[in-house]
C-alpha cells in the first residue's frame, strides 16, 4: 500500500493504495464513485475518460499512485459547470445516448472539444471524438449536441460534411 | 385474446404527416426520461452495485480451443476458494448442464457444463471459479490455477467442420452438425430444373460473412446473494431477458423458480449479447448459497472478445436464376452457420440456420426457392442472434446476387429490383417461404433512395476520373426486418422458447400517478419514454406522471423479454390494453361519484368529467377518493380498483415488416484498398412511429453497426482456434470518424395487425450496411473485373480481389480465389 494525496471533485483526500491499482477501480472501488464506467480497460474505448488537472484522460490506464498531487474530475465533479450543463441538455435534445454507458466519457471528451475548439467543423469534431466509442447512437446525436453547444456559445461549427446536406464536400 | 383496444384508424404516410405534431402521445418526439440519471453518471449498472460482505469472482479459463482434461489442480492455501465442476455436482441438488434443444428432427444436443467437465470445446471456457475479497486477488488465484489438458486437434473453419472435420466436438455425434435442413417453395423436380435450364440469367458465388462480436459498451456482469428470509436467490444480471434468465437457472440449478428473482439493472448496450443464459449466472447462483456471502463478477472486455458468444459467421453457395431482363425467377442455396460449440440458452444452436432457410427470398416473388441449411459445431464460442439475426448476412447474400444477376443482364440494379419486388397493391402478401408480409410499398422506397443518392449523378461521376485516382462506386440494398414475431413463427423454426402474449400490470397510485410493469427490458431501446407515450395517448396522463418498473422477475409479468425488435409492439401494446382497461376502472369509479350514467363519463388530458360539464376530477384526485376515502364510494362499485392486468397479442402474430432501402456511394483506392463513403441514404418504412426521434436514433445505431459489418469487425481465429482479436485495439469497432450521418427519409405505412400500427424496427440499421456497400464497392471495382464475396471488405480482402482479378481474371475474394470460384 502506498499513501497517496489527491484532489478529486474539490475535495482533498488521502488514501492508500496499492501500486497495480489504477484510478477508475480506486474511484469506483475506495471512493464509491461510479459515475466513471470501464469499458475495455485497455485504454482504447474512452467509457472511463475523466479529468485530471483539467485535461481528459483514461482513468483505466492511469494507475492511482500516479495522481499522488493531482486535481482529479469525474462526471460527478461538474455540478455546478455551464458548458456541461449545456451539453447535458443538447445531448437530450439530440438523443446522443441510448444506454448511458458511454456517456460520462463522452460528455468529458465533449466538454473538452467545446472549450478547446470552439467554432471547428464537423470533420474535427469527429476526429476528437475516435478515441471514444459508442455502440448505440452511432454518433449523430453526439455530433449534433456538441454542434449545438458550440452554436449556443457563439462560435457555431464550421461548414461540415454533415446535418442536413451531410457529405456536401464531395457528394458530385 | 381480442384487444380491447379498437383498431387504430389506419393513416397513410401523407395524411399522417398532415396531423399536428403530438407532443406528448403517439407520435411525438419527446425526449427521454431516462436521460438524466444517465447524463448525471447515476446509471445504476450491475458493475456499480455493492453488498455487504461481497466477494468477487474470476474464472480460470481453457487457454486451448480443443482438449481432454485430465487433471485440475487448485493452488495449495486456495483449496476453499477454487470450485470445479466436481465440486458443483457434489452439491444437491446438483448442478447440471445447459441444454438447448432445437425441436426439429434430427437435431443433435449439446451438454454445456458450467465449468469444464471431461473436456474443454473452446479457448476461454470456464474451467474453474475463483473466489477473493477483490477481483484481483480472485485473479491471482485464477493463474495459479493449473489444468492439465491433452490437446485435441481443433475443428476451426465450418466447411472443414462438415466436409473433413479434424476432430469431432462432440464425440458421441459422430459428426460436427447440429442440425441439417431443407427448405423448398415453388416449383420442384423437373419444373425446377427446366426453370433452370431456361432462365436467361444464372448467377453462382460463393459468399462469406465475418465471425463478429457484439461488443455493447457494457460486458456482462452478475451479482447475486441468497436472501434467506424468502429463501430466494436474487440477481442482478446484465441481461435482456431476466424472466429466461430465471428459467434457465431453475432447470439448471434445479430449483424451483419462485425461488429465484433475477433483476435486470441498467444494461450498457445488449444487441443480442446479453438475451443468454450464462455459465457464469450458474456457477454465481450455486456459489452465493455455497458459502453465504454476495458475490460479483464482472466480465472484462478480454472474457468478452475471448470467451464468450459471437454472431454471424455465415457462408452462402448460392446460385441465382434470372429473365433477361434482371427479374429473379429461383434461388437455389446451400448455406452453413458456424454455430461454436455449444447450442445456447434459449435460442438453440439453429436460430441462425432456420432464418437463413425462410428470410433468404426476402421481399421478392419468385417461381422456385430451395434452401438446404446446416449448423455446424466448431471449437469457438457458441454464436448469438445479434442485431438483425441472419438477416444481415441473409441481406448480404440475395443482395449481392441480385447485383450479379443486373450486371449478367446488362440492367441497372434497381430496375432488376422493382421487376422483382412484392407491389403494394398485393399486400398482404404471402411469399414463397410462406411469409406473411403485413403491409408496405417496398418499390416506392427504392425509388425515393434512388432519387435521394441521385444515380444519374454518381454515374456521370464514374465516367471521369477521380483526381487522386479513387474509384466511384453506388450501390444501395433493400430488406425486410420481420420483427415481434409471436408463436407460430418461434414454434416452426423449432425454437424452445417460445413467445406468447404479453402482459402489462398497471397501477394507479394514490396520488393519481401510474406504475406500468412489464417482463421486458430496457437497455437503451427509450421503453421507459415510449411506452409512458403509449400511457398518454390512452390514459391522457402527462407522461413524467409515468413510472416504467421493468427487467425484475420479482415485479413483473412474465416475458420472453427484449429480443426480436419485439418490445413496442408487444410491451406498447399490452401497455395500451392496460392503460385501456384503466379507463374503465377510472370511469366506473367517476360514474359513481358523479351520480350519472356511465356513458356520460369521459377522460380527457388526465382528467374525467361527465359530458354536461357539471363534474370534474384529476385522475389524483380520483385515485385518493378510490384509496384514501373509501367511504365516498357507494355499493356496486367494481371491486377490482385501479390494478389491472392488460394482455396483448398481435391480431395476425407472424410479425411486422418493416424495411428500408440503404444507398450508398463509394470511393475505393485500388492502391491501398480503403474505402470511403461518401453518401448514405436510408429509406426506411417502420409503420407507425411511436417518438420519431429514437426511432431515427436506432435506424442512425443500426447502421453504425452494419459498418463495422461491412468494413471492420472481424473475430479472426489461427489454426489452433486461438482467437486473434483479444482487445479493442484487435477488433475493430467503426468511431465518430468512419461512420457517417446517414439522411433518413421516412414512410410511414401503419400494420394493420397491431394497436397503433407500430412495426419493430430495432435492428433494420444494422441488415442493411454490409449488402450496400458492398454493392457499391463492386460498382465501383467493376472496372478492373475484381469483386468481393466476403464480409468485412477490410483493404486486405480489397487489395486481394484485385490482384486476383489482375493475376488470372478470376473473380472473387481471396477465399473464392483458391479454385472455388464461379
Amino acid at each position: 500500500m502506498t499513501t497517496i494525496r489527491l484532489t478529486v471533485n474539490g475535495r482533498a483526500i488521502e488514501a492508500d493504495v496499492q501500486p497495480r491499482t489504477h484510478l477508475a477501480d480506486f474511484l469506483r472501488e475506495q471512493q464509491l464513485l461510479t459515475g466513471t464506467n470501464l469499458g475495455c480497460e485497455h485504454g482504447v474505448c474512452g467509457a472511463c475518460t475523466l479529468e485530471i488537472d483539467g485535461a481528459p484522460a483514461r482513468s483505466c490506464i492511469t494507475y492511482a499512485i500516479d495522481c499522488d498531487g493531482a486535481s482529479v474530475r469525474t462526471i460527478e465533479g461538474f455540478g455546478g459547470d455551464a458548458p456541461m450543463a449545456a451539453l447535458r441538455a443538447a445531448f437530450s435534445a439530440e438523443h446522443a445516448l441510448q444506454c448511458g454507458y458511454c456517456t460520462p466519457g463522452m460528455l468529458v471528451t465533449a466538454r473538452d472539444i467545446v472549450i478547446r475548439l470552439p467554432g471547428v467543423p464537423e470533420d474535427r469534431i469527429r476526429k476528437e471524438l475516435s478515441g471514444n466509442l459508442c455502440r448505440c447512437t452511432g454518433y449523430a446525436g453526439i455530433v449534433r449536441a456538441i454542434r449545438a453547444v458550440m452554436a449556443q456559445s457563439g462560435t457555431p461549427s464550421g461548414p461540415s460534411l454533415a446535418s442536413t446536406e451531410p457529405f456536401a464536400s464531395t457528394a458530385p | 385474446m381480442t384487444p380491447i383496444l379498437p383498431a387504430y384508424s389506419l393513416m397513410d404516410h401523407d395524411i399522417a404527416r398532415a396531423r399536428p405534431l403530438p407532443t406528448t402521445g403517439v407520435g411525438a418526439s419527446l425526449q427521454r426520461k431516462e436521460d438524466r440519471r444517465f447524463l448525471a453518471g447515476e446509471g445504476e449498472f450491475v458493475g456499480n452495485i455493492k453488498l455487504p460482505g461481497m466477494l468477487h469472482v474470476a474464472f480460470a479459463r481453457s487457454a486451448v480451443a480443443h482438449g481432454r482434461i485430465l487433471a485440475v489442480h487448485k493452488p495449495a492455501g486456495f483449496e476453499d476458494a477454487v470450485f470445479t465442476m466436481a465440486d458443483l455436482e457434489a452439491g444437491s441438488p446438483p448442478v447440471g448442464p445447459i441444454r438447448v434443444l432445437s425441436s426439429l428432427p434430427g437435431f443433435k444436443p449439446s451438454s454445456q457444463w458450467p465449468l469444464a467437465r471431461d473436456k474443454v470445446r473452446q479457448v476461454g471456457e470456464p474451467i474453474a471459479m475463483c473466489v477473493a475479497a477483490s477481483r484481483a486477488e480472485a485473479e491471482d488465484i485464477a493463474d495459479a490455477v493449473v489444468a492439465d489438458i491433452e490437446d485435441l486437434p481443433a475443428v476451426v473453419d465450418m466447411l472443414e467442420a462438415r466436409d473433413a472435420p479434424p476432430a469431432l466436438v462432440h464425440e458421441e455425434w459422430g459428426d460436427n452438425i447440429f442440425l441439417e435442413t431443407l427448405v423448398e417453395g415453388g416449383l420442384k423436380g423437373d419444373a425446377f430444373e427446366a426453370l433452370k435450364r431456361g432462365a436467361a440469367v444464372k448467377v453462382h458465388r460463393r459468399l462469406r460473412t465475418a465471425r463478429q462480436s457484439m461488443a455493447p459498451m457494457e460486458g456482462r456482469g452478475v451479482v447475486c446473494s441468497w436472501n434467506t428470509r424468502l429463501d430466494q436467490l436474487e440477481m442482478h444480471t446484465a441481461a435482456q431477458m431476466p424472466h429466461i434468465n430465471r428459467a434457465g437457472l431453475s432447470e439448471t440449478l434445479g430449483i424451483d423458480q419462485a425461488s429465484i428473482r433475477v433483476i435486470a439493472p441498467d444494461v450498457g448496450g445488449g444487441f443480442g449479447y446479453k438475451g443468454i443464459l450464462l455459465p457464469e449466472e450458474i456457477c454465481l447462483a450455486w456459489l452465493t448459497r455455497h458459502i453465504g456471502r454476495p458475490v460479483k463478477w464482472i466480465e472484462d472486455r478480454r472474457e468478452q472478445l475471448i470467451a464468450n458468444t459471437n454472431c454471424r459467421e455465415h457462408h452462402y453457395d448460392i446460385t441465382v436464376y434470372a429473365d433477361a431482363r434482371g427479374r429473379l425467377l429461383a434461388i437455389d442455396c446451400d448455406s452453413v452457420i458456424d454455430s461454436g460449440a455449444y447450442s445456447s440458452y434459449p435460442f438453440s444452436a439453429c436460430l441462425e440456420a432456420a432464418q437463413v432457410g425462410s428470410i433468404l427470398p426476402g421481399p421478392y416473388k419468385m417461381e422456385a426457392f430451395r434452401c438446404r441449411t446446416w449448423s455446424v459445431s466448431t471449437n469457438k464460442p457458441p454464436i448469438l442472434p445479434y442485431r438483425g439475426v441472419a438477416r444481415a448476412g441473409v441481406c448480404f447474400a440475395i443482395e449481392t446476387m441480385v447485383d450479379a444477376a443486373a450486371r449478367a443482364a446488362g440492367v441497372e440494379p434497381h430496375e432488376a429490383r422493382l421487376a422483382s419486388l412484392i407491389e403494394a397493391d398485393e399486400m398482404p402478401y404471402d411469399n414463397i417461404t410462406r411469409k406473411h408480409f403485413d403491409s408496405g410499398d417496398y418499390p416506392e422506397a427504392i425509388r425515393r433512395a434512388m432519387q435521394a443518392i441521385d444515380l444519374p449523378r454518381w454515374r456521370a461521376r464514374q465516367g471521369a476520373a477521380e483526381p487522386d485516382g479513387r474509384l466511384i462506386g453506388v450501390g444501395h440494398a433493400v430488406f425486410c426486418e420481420q420483427a415481434a414475431h409471436g408463436t407460430s413463427v418461434y414454434y416452426g423454426w423449432g425454437i424452445p422458447m417460445v413467445p406468447g402474449h404479453e402482459q402489462c400490470g398497471a397501477r394507479m397510485t394514490p396520488d393519481g400517478r401510474l406504475e406500468l410493469r412489464i417482463g421486458a427490458q430496457s437497455h437503451g431501446q427509450s421503453l421507459e419514454t415510449t411506452l409512458a407515450q403509449v400511457a398518454n395517448e390512452i390514459l391522457g396522463i402527462d407522461p413524467d406522471h409515468v413510472r416504467l418498473v421493468h427487467g425484475d422477475t420479482g415485479m413483473t409479468p412474465y416475458s420472453t423479454g427484449t429480443w426480436g425488435s419485439r418490445s413496442m409492439v408487444m410491451s406498447g401494446g399490452a401497455v395500451a390494453e392496460a392503460c385501456a382497461l384503466m379507463v374503465e376502472r377510472v370511469r366506473d369509479i367517476a360514474a359513481h361519484l358523479f351520480q350519472v350514467p356511465l356513458d356520460q363519463v369521459m377522460l380527457a388530458q388526465g382528467r374525467v368529467s361527465d359530458r354536461a360539464g357539471g363534474h370534474s376530477l384529476t385522475l389524483a384526485e380520483l385515485a385518493h377518493v378510490w384509496y384514501r376515502q373509501p367511504q365516498r364510494l357507494p355499493p356496486g362499485v367494481n371491486p377490482a380498483g385501479l390494478e389491472v392486468i392488460g394482455g396483448y397479442k398481435a391480431r395476425v402474430d407472424t410479425g411486422t415488416f418493416s424495411y428500408a432501402c440503404h444507398a450508398v456511394a463509394v470511393a475505393v483506392d485500388p492502391g491501398t484498398g480503403a474505402v470511403e463513403l461518401l453518401d448514405y441514404v436510408i429509406v426506411e418504412d417502420a409503420g407507425t412511429l411511436v417518438n420519431p426521434m429514437v426511432v431515427d436514433g436506432q435506424i442512425y445505431g443500426g447502421t453504425a453497426q452494419g459498418i463495422g459489418t461491412a468494413l471492420f469487425e472481424e473475430m479472426r481465429y489461427d489454426s489452433q482456434g486461438q482467437p486473434l482479436a483479444s482487445t479493442l485495439a484487435d477488433y475493430m469497432l467503426p468511431g465518430a470518424t468512419e461512420v457517417p450521418a446517414p439522411r433518413i427519409i421516412h414512410m410511414e405505412t401503419p400494420s394493420p395487425y397491431t394497436t397503433f400500427g407500430q412495426k419493430g424496427m430495432g435492428e433494420g440499421g444494422a441488415i442493411a450496411p454490409g449488402a450496400a456497400i458492398a454493392n457499391a464497392v463492386n460498382d465501383a471495382l467493376r472496372p478492373l473485373g475484381a469483386e468481393l464475396t466476403e464480409l468485412p471488405m477490410s483493404p486486405r480482402r480489397v487489395m486481394a480481389a484485385i490482384a486476383a482479378s489482375r493475376a488470372g481474371g478470376v473473380i472473387g475474394s481471396p477465399h473464392a480465389a483458391k479454385g472455388q470460384a464461379a
